[in-house]
């Protein structure tokens, strides 16, 4: 990426250093390079025109440098070095050095251009100027008066629009927080677009903040309206005005843009809105809808139903569960001095065990779901509020629960007076303050992979679950073969919620209130497409939640006329391994190993190893138990493997790339499985994640083997792996494709990216094509090639998989029953020509009808 | 340069006094620095050219003094040394021509006007009466005192202006009736020439 060089110069190198460090404080990824040049010599305050010039020599690349200096002669030793470093774009700023520093410290690391970032820091300052500027007190434009907008105040609409209704009533700032506000008209000569929304949840925080994102950097003033709504155009600098204006699914939003870049950003909001702001639209029709209340859409039935949004499709019926309030403020312990960098420890590492749960989740998901549990994964590595916490145990000597608690109250703070977005963040933030105190108080409970706080609970076998609302991580943690429905009494289609119970296919209503109202205990029946809730349902509704209900797997998968395909489960721990079994899954496709590494500061022992694999070996006698050996690196961070940090996790040092520099990890795993293999009477197989090259299989291979496990594979998950197959099956016994990595790396999508959900999907016909030759190749040498990835979940993909020659497929276990019904009611000769349809698509929508199509041929 | 830096070693109190009133108390010792380490370089090495020279004395001026002196005294001889050219003489008014370049440089760093109070109100003067005496004929010498005394008056001049360029600007009125350190330290440098010439 390219980004400018930035220069400091100051008097005094402690300020100056002081500010740099405080600046970096913003930027969690590559800072941009900065020198500072300060002082004159040896505790000299001073400046240096010559140390200036070498600073910016020393920064200089391509894309320019800004240099920042305090006062006096700072600014002459700038102006004189800028002539003896003789570089090429060298900008001199006048903006504030501490909030101009910050803010193009900022901007710079984004990959702004040069007069980009300086506009971005002369402007620093009016976030300062709007929070001190007396009520009332208007915009005077002389020095020293509050100028609202600093650097934009040339614009001349500006000259007289100025309003200074703060004074009167009608004021659109509130009274705790008296602003300047000025929402001049748009120029004359303003661009002008009409935008209607299809999006199902119209112009709510998430599209808001894609506007904003999409506007960063464009040198253009936009102002935006609802069609036929009141009230003049609002300028739009930040999601807030976008938020006032309200508009719906079916509005229409007129833009209006002025500025050299008017026309591409009327352009990125048009196509932002065309796509439905990376919305899926498979929600119900009924899902208009955003806010919560008992008034919204749905046909009252008869009976005592009630009506909230459905927004994850399915019916259920069973007993309902009430998630009580969230934890309270923890006690307050006070730490003796010398327990306290220990007690720093701890919560550094509840912080990294909670960014651990996320990511782990959100390994499972795709999307949109993927993103937001990323987004509580970067929340608990977020250095600014674990230092806030170590700042707490250290100064003031609080206990690890205690300064969790108050410092992500201080972030919440933060974030709140910042504005855009607060309510949002705020909730993330809280799910992961809950999460780090419960790891803390309950390390046990919320072991990544031992299905959250409700896998150890009293609650029914099956239940759903009635809640105000949910935190992502809430939903996340829910097991589907338990809680087998969601309704809560806030929440929209587009909530959090929403998107993860249709990611893990629980039926689910939203805006809901009543639903409250009903004792736990009470059975109900609902239904996520239509939105109906009937509390103690007669027979008929239940029967009517029966058909739909998740069709069982019998335990042997096999096309209509009878080719077998083994349907395997993917498992990640013990407890899943039980679970797994009941589903009548025929075997483990990928047993998932991180859950015993996660979140430790050591490498677990032999012995727990061996335990740890024996339990759930138990699970599957003479069945294919499939283990994968670890797979982390810098996107799954192991405290005890201390990866350096990486720009690019997901093109890091993971998988199997860890052996190399921790080999001794990779042996001592092998020879645990091998150990528990010994006993047990499942049928055990390794595979090592992320392999790239036929030198990196054998190298595998041969580990495995000396370890005494005869049957070794690889997990196929980039392109070059794809591509090589005939060539890695000379050396390995099998093979089984992630088809979430596989298609992340072949269509070069960030899976944790929303915005390219729809680049992200198994169905583009790069990938099904190289899932073609994987197995084509499988076939030529007559080793199995699996499918582990939530491709094998999809049962209309199940279909074109078997087609193209897969021998099983892995999947979550509660996907096994539609996917063997589906299978079983698919000829074998159908399935190939679906799959050969399927390739020969040209984009995924199509490569889907083609599919579906081929199969009912 | 060695006349210079005696003159102002020998008035760093004096220089610092003035500027503890209306600025941050360092001038003084700054200048003296700085030209101590001119002096030092020119002991170390003489180039012949007299343009080399001079430059090396900004370069060390803007390196050491640490000031906002430093850049405005270096630019000065970087742009005296420029206009001077690579050569060993200079007539009389070759160097008013370079003091002349070497006030445009001031001015050009420092953006300072007349009455801003700043050096340039003991300089511009200096300059006027170094050419205008050269005009009449007279020689180097007797231009660069007439040159000195004009710088004098100038530094004198400052007495009762309100600072409007540097540190001192930021006490307003309060600046009036102090000299300007830096005034002072460029009729200075205009008595240090004289000498040196008259010598």
């Amino acid at each position: 990426m390219p980004m400018i060089g930035i220069v400091v110069v100051s008097h005094s190198p402690a300020l100056a250093q002081a500010a740099v460090g405080l600046a970096l404080e913003m930027v969690s990824g590559t800072a941009p390079r900065i020198e500072v040049a300060a002082g004159a010599g040896d505790d000299i305050i001073g400046t240096d025109a010559v140390r200036v010039a070498e600073a910016i020599t020393t920064v200089a690349g391509d894309d320019g440098v800004l240099v920042f200096t305090d006062l006096g002669s700072a600014v002459l030793s700038a102006q004189m070095a800028t002539e003896l470093a003789g570089v090429d774009k060298v900008l001199l700023t006048d903006a504030p050095f501490v909030e101009g520093l910050t803010a193009a410290v900022v901007s710079a690391a984004q990959g702004r251009a040069l007069h980009e970032v300086e506009r971005e820091a002369r402007g620093a300052l009016a976030a300062k100027t709007a929070q001190l500027a007396p009520e009332g007190v208007a915009d005077t434009g002389a020095a020293g008066g509050p100028a609202g907008r600093g650097a934009e105040t040339e614009d001349a609409t500006s000259q007289g629009a100025t309003s200074h209704s703060v004074e009167g009533s009608g004021s659109p700032a509130s009274p705790e927080r008296p602003r300047p506000e000025r929402t001049p008209e748009p120029t004359v000569d303003a661009l002008r677009a009409e935008v209607p929304l299809t999006n199902p949840s119209g112009l709510h925080a998430r599209p808001a903040g894609m506007m904003i994102g999409a506007l960063a950097g464009l040198d253009a003033r936009v102002w935006v309206r609802r069609e036929g709504g009141r009230g003049e155009p609002v300028e739009v600098t930040g999601t807030t005005a976008l938020l006032m204006v309200g508009a719906r699914k079916g509005d229409t939003v007129e833009f209006r843009a002025a500025g050299a870049d008017a026309a591409l950003a009327l352009e990125r909001l048009t196509t932002l809105a065309a796509d439905g702001f990376g919305e899926s639209d498979d929600g119900p029709a009924a899902a208009g809808q955003v806010a919560a209340g008992p008034t919204t859409a749905g046909p009252t039935a008869a009976g005592q139903p009630s009506a909230g949004v459905g927004v994850s499709p399915g019916r259920a019926v069973a007993p309902i569960v009430r998630r009580g309030p969230g934890p309270a403020e923890p006690a307050r312990r006070p730490m003796p001095a010398d327990e306290r960098e220990a007690e720093c420890v701890r919560a550094r590492s509840a912080f990294a065990g909670a960014a651990d749960f996320y990511r782990s989740r959100a390994a499972g998901q795709s999307g949109q779901s993927a993103q937001i549990l990323g987004v509580g994964a970067l929340l608990a590595e977020d250095e600014g509020l674990i230092r806030a916490a170590e700042q707490r145990i250290r100064e003031a000597g609080d206990n690890a629960e205690y300064a969790v608690w108050q410092a992500a109250g201080q972030i919440a703070r933060q974030l709140a007076d910042a504005g855009s977005l607060a309510a949002e963040r705020a909730t993330d933030l809280r799910d992961v303050r809950d999460r780090v105190i419960a790891l803390l108080t309950h390390p046990a409970d919320t072991a990544p992979g031992a299905g959250g706080p409700a896998a150890t609970d009293a609650r029914p076998d099956r239940y759903i679950l009635v809640a105000a609302d949910l935190a992502p991580a809430d939903t996340a943690g829910l097991d589907p073969a338990r809680c087998v429905g969601i309704v809560t009494a806030g929440g929209g289609p587009t909530s959090h919620t929403s998107i993860l119970a249709r990611s893990l296919g629980i039926p689910a209503v939203v805006a809901a209130p009543q639903a409250l109202t009903y004792p736990e205990g009470t059975w109900l029946f609902i239904d996520g497409g239509t939105g109906r809730i009937v509390p103690d349902p007669d027979e008929d509704t239940r029967r009517g939640a029966a058909e739909n209900a998740t069709l069982a797997f019998d335990g042997t998968g096999h096309t209509s006329d009878g080719r077998r395909i083994s349907l395997l489960a993917n498992i990640g721990s013990a407890a899943d391994a039980v679970l797994a079994a009941g589903h009548g899954a025929e075997g483990v496709g990928l047993f998932r190993t991180e859950f015993l590494f996660l979140g430790r500061t050591s490498e677990p022992t032999f012995e727990e190893q061996v335990a740890s694999y024996r339990q759930a070996l138990a699970e599957f006698p003479g069945r294919k138990v499939v283990i994968r050996t670890l797979d982390a690196g810098a996107d799954k961070p192991l405290p005890f493997m201390a990866a350096n940090p990486e720009d690019n996790p997901a093109l890091g040092v993971r998988g199997f790339r860890t052996a190399s520099a921790r080999p001794e990890v990779l042996q001592g795993q092998l020879a645990a499985i091998a150990e528990a293999a010994r006993t047990a009477r499942a049928d055990v197989q390794v595979m090592a994640p992320m392999v790239d090259t036929v030198e990196e299989a054998a190298r595998f291979a041969n580990a495995a083997r000396k370890a005494g496990l005869p049957l070794a594979g690889i997990m196929i998950e980039t392109p070059a792996a794809a591509l090589t197959a005939p060539e890695l099956f000379r050396v390995v016994d099998f093979v089984s494709l992630g088809t979430n990595d596989l298609t992340q790396y072949t269509m070069a999508a960030d899976r944790l990216s929303g915005a390219l959900a729809s680049l992200n999907d198994p169905w583009q016909p790069a990938v099904l094509r190289l899932i073609q030759g994987v197995a084509a190749a499988g076939q030529a040498a007559g080793k199995p090639v699996g499918v582990c990835g939530e491709a094998a979940s999809d049962p209309n993909l199940a279909v074109v998989l078997v087609g193209f020659g897969v021998t099983s497929l892995s999947m979550t276990p509660r996907a096994l029953g539609p996917v063997a019904a589906r299978l079983k009611a698919v000829p074998f000769a159908r399935c190939v020509a679906a799959a050969r349809a399927a390739a020969a698509a040209h984009d995924a929508r199509s490569a889907r009808d083609a599919a579906a199509a081929a199969a009912e041929a | 340069m060695r006349r210079f830096s005696a003159e102002v070693t020998s008035h760093k109190e004096r220089l610092t006094e003035l500027d503890s009133a209306i600025g941050d108390a360092d001038h003084g010792t700054n200048m003296a620095r700085g030209f101590q380490a001119v002096v030092g370089k020119l002991d170390e090495s003489r180039p012949e050219a007299i343009d080399a020279a001079f430059k090396s004395v900004g370069m060390t001026l803007v390196s050491t003094v640490g000031g906002a002196s430093g850049p405005l005294y270096g630019t000065f001889f970087l742009r005296f040394a420029q206009a001077l050219g690579p050569t060993s003489l200079t007539d009389a008014a070759g160097l008013g021509a370079a003091l002349r370049a070497g006030l445009g440089g001031v001015v050009a760093r420092g953006k300072a006007v007349a009455e801003d109070k700043t050096m340039y109100d003991a300089m511009a003067p200096a300059c006027d009466a170094f050419d205008a005496a050269v005009a009449e004929g007279a020689a180097a010498g007797a231009a660069a005192s007439a040159a000195a005394d004009a710088a004098d008056r100038g530094r004198d001049a400052t007495l009762p202006l309100v600072a409007r360029k540097g540190r001192a600007s930021y006490l307003g009125d309060r600046s009036a009736g102090h000299l300007d350190p830096g005034a002072t330290s460029t009729a200075l440098l205009f008595h240090a020439l004289a000498d040196a010439l008259n010598a």
